[in-house]
């Protein structure tokens, strides 16, 4: 009698502790995989940004766009390759498929993922994603846990190592050290009906190789280029769905 | 007979320079904390690419020691065997203490440290492994407490139940630490098997610290030590390292054998000085040499070789918390498949890490604390079997 007793008492515990897993990692998987089935083609959103990159019009030594997303952004250079913060960053690629093909120069950014692995991972969704699809980190609440950086797949996040004195922008807020940091199209610009500071210097030196708009308008300039040319996103096996689309790459 | 616990007297000198020294890491760790905390984490090692350093390789190592103390109390506490009586205690309040120590290992090393207490608890995103853990290892710290609570108080029904509760806990805790890396996409941390595999790891470890701890308790206090139980732990640590290395080489063969993660695997195999933590820390130091030194006939019948072989397995999880962490990060995600990346204004390609004074000193600290408190639970709390209680 004892010894069912005791048994009993083990199951129960048992049967407790396994609803807790159950709980703590079904609930998750639920949720996300709910999230993914409301995710169609076709948002409801108004607006949903999303920029085109043409190679074929971004001349190789230029970094206009590094440039003036750096003094828009007061993200201030140092020189410390492994910590400096880009944004935007122009890399230059070379084939390892076949001799002889051309180098391309690519401005690497956040790509604003319709599935972000960055705010998956947010522990306090001090990143999370716009309505209007843009991928953005709340720096009054982002703790500095660098999970975000460590989940994005395309290397876009950067982590504010040191205070920033530099404020080329006063109307911009100076970066404090200790969070996260990325692209977020110039959501402030964008909002005031502004184009972002990397379109617009790229128009400034007319190599017009940029361009951001509403995905969803089929008047807009961006969903044009896209119906008309063949676009590539990064890595779009890992079904992340970015919003940055690449011409000529 | 009745097993009578005791605290320890702690008035020797070799206690106070313990003390004394272990205060001053506390202060040197609490200084180098303050001043990233200030300064900015570039004066830790890490970096864009690598933003997760020592700080989180020892707080994974420790929440797996953590494990491993419960395993030992378990076995008075669950299973009810009374010569592990004399342990239950110790272990218990070891388990709570590593955890409280990871914790403090992850919550200094955030960026900002000020909203670490509030926003963890006030935000919640149930779909980051990173916003669950903090709550399994909150409620993992106060189901130890409990459990010590009622083994001293001698509530025996409560004592079996919170036992069961808190191992199960561990395993949930261990899983979920375990996601943290195996539920991110990148090649060498992606697998369903990480969060098995560092439970494992979890278990082993922490077996072996247990044994070393009451080794070195008992022979500085000067109890005699039944020979026959620590024995017995010892073949159970030998049977724990090798399911953890079961787990260890399924993953690396699947990881060489699979297309898409083939590079990655090489990198890490033979990618550096981190493959030689690999096939010599954790593989051979860490493995296969205590397995062999623990099934011996006449090494594992000896405390002296089966305190060598603890010392060995605890080296090699340490290596393997590294090898967890870092290859992982160094290796960079292919954003060109077909294509490489010549230049770049940031560190692209495999990612160098090393680790800062900083780092270092804050890390040392955490170890001085958890040993600070070890010492003042030994003085305070009655952990210690006496000498009247020997069986």
């Amino acid at each position: 009698m004892g010894k069912t007793m005791e048994r009993r008492k083990f199951l129960k515990a048992g049967a407790l502790v396994g609803a807790g897993a159950a709980g703590a990692y079904g609930l998750p998987l639920l949720t996300s995989l709910r999230a993914s089935a409301g995710n169609a083609l076709a948002p409801a959103a108004k607006c949903r940004w999303g920029m085109v990159i043409d190679l074929t019009k971004c001349p190789p030594n230029c970094t206009a766009c590094v440039d003036a997303c750096k003094r828009e952004n007061n993200v201030g250079s140092t020189g410390d390759r492994l910590r400096d913060i880009y944004r935007i960053r122009k890399v230059t690629i070379e084939s390892t498929l076949v001799a002889g093909a051309a180098p391309k120069a690519v401005p690497l950014l956040c790509n604003h993922c319709d599935e972000p692995p960055c705010a998956l991972v947010c522990p306090i969704k001090a990143t999370y994603k716009r309505e209007d699809g843009i991928v953005i980190v709340d720096p009054h609440r982002c703790m500095g846990c660098r999970y975000c950086v460590i989940a994005c797949p395309y290397n876009a996040r950067h982590f504010n190592f040191r205070e920033n004195e530099q404020r080329p922008n006063p109307a911009f807020p100076r970066r404090q050290h200790g969070v996260a940091e990325s692209c977020d199209l110039c959501a402030h610009l964008l909002d005031q009906g502004k184009q972002p500071a990397c379109v617009a210097a790229c128009e400034d030196v007319q190599a017009k190789a940029l361009c951001v708009g509403n995905l969803n308008d089929p008047a807009s300039e961006i969903a044009a280029l896209i119906r008309n040319h063949s676009v590539k996103r990064l890595r779009e096996d890992l079904g992340t769905e970015p919003k940055v689309f690449y011409i000529g790459l | 007979m009745e097993l009578k616990f005791e605290r320890i007297a702690g008035k020797s000198k070799p206690f106070y320079l313990l003390t004394f020294l272990l205060a001053g890491l506390v202060a040197a760790g609490v200084y180098s904390t303050w001043l990233m905390s200030d300064q900015g984490l570039y004066l830790s090692g890490m970096s864009s690419r690598i933003p997760w350093g020592l700080p989180i390789v020892m707080a994974i190592f420790y929440i797996g020691l953590s494990a491993g103390s419960l395993v030992i109390s378990s076995l008075y506490g669950v299973f009810g065997k009374l010569e592990y009586k004399p342990f239950a205690r110790v272990a218990t309040y070891m388990a709570l203490l590593l955890m409280i120590g990871a914790l403090l290992s992850i919550l200094t090393d955030q960026g900002r440290i000020d909203r670490v207490v509030v926003e963890p608890f006030s935000h919640f995103n149930f779909l980051s492994m990173l916003s669950i853990n903090p709550f399994l290892y909150a409620s993992y710290i106060l189901i130890c407490a409990a459990y010590l609570v009622v083994m001293m108080v001698g509530n025996d029904k409560w004592t079996k139940i919170l036992a069961l509760v808190a191992v199960l806990w561990a395993i949930l805790v261990h899983s979920g630490t375990g996601a943290i890396f195996g539920f991110v996409p990148r090649a060498l941390y992606n697998s369903p098997l990480l969060p098995p595999s560092f439970v494992a790891a979890a278990l082993s470890s922490g077996t072996a610290l247990m044994i070393l701890v009451l080794l070195a308790l008992f022979r500085l206090t000067g109890r005699p030590l039944d020979q026959a139980p620590v024995l017995w732990i010892g073949r159970l640590l030998a049977v724990l390292v090798l399911i953890a290395g079961y787990f260890v080489l399924i993953e690396n063969a699947h990881r060489l054998y699979a297309h898409e993660s083939r590079a990655a695997e090489r990198f890490f195999l033979f990618g550096g000085a981190h493959s030689l933590l690999f096939w010599g820390g954790l593989l051979l130091v860490g493995s296969v040499l205590p397995v062999l030194i623990l099934f011996h006939r006449k090494a594992g019948a000896s405390i002296r070789w089966v305190a060598v072989a603890a010392v060995m397995v605890v080296a090699g999880v340490l290596c393997e918390r590294y090898l967890i962490v870092i290859p992982g990060l160094a290796y960079p995600p292919d954003l060109f498949p077909g294509w490489t990346i010549t230049q770049s204004p940031i560190e692209e390609g495999i990612a160098t890490y090393a680790v800062s004074l900083h780092e270092l000193l804050q890390a040392l600290g955490v170890v001085a604390l958890m040993g600070l408190l070890f010492l003042w639970g030994l003085r305070t709390l009655r952990l210690l079997p006496g000498e009247a209680g020997r069986g």
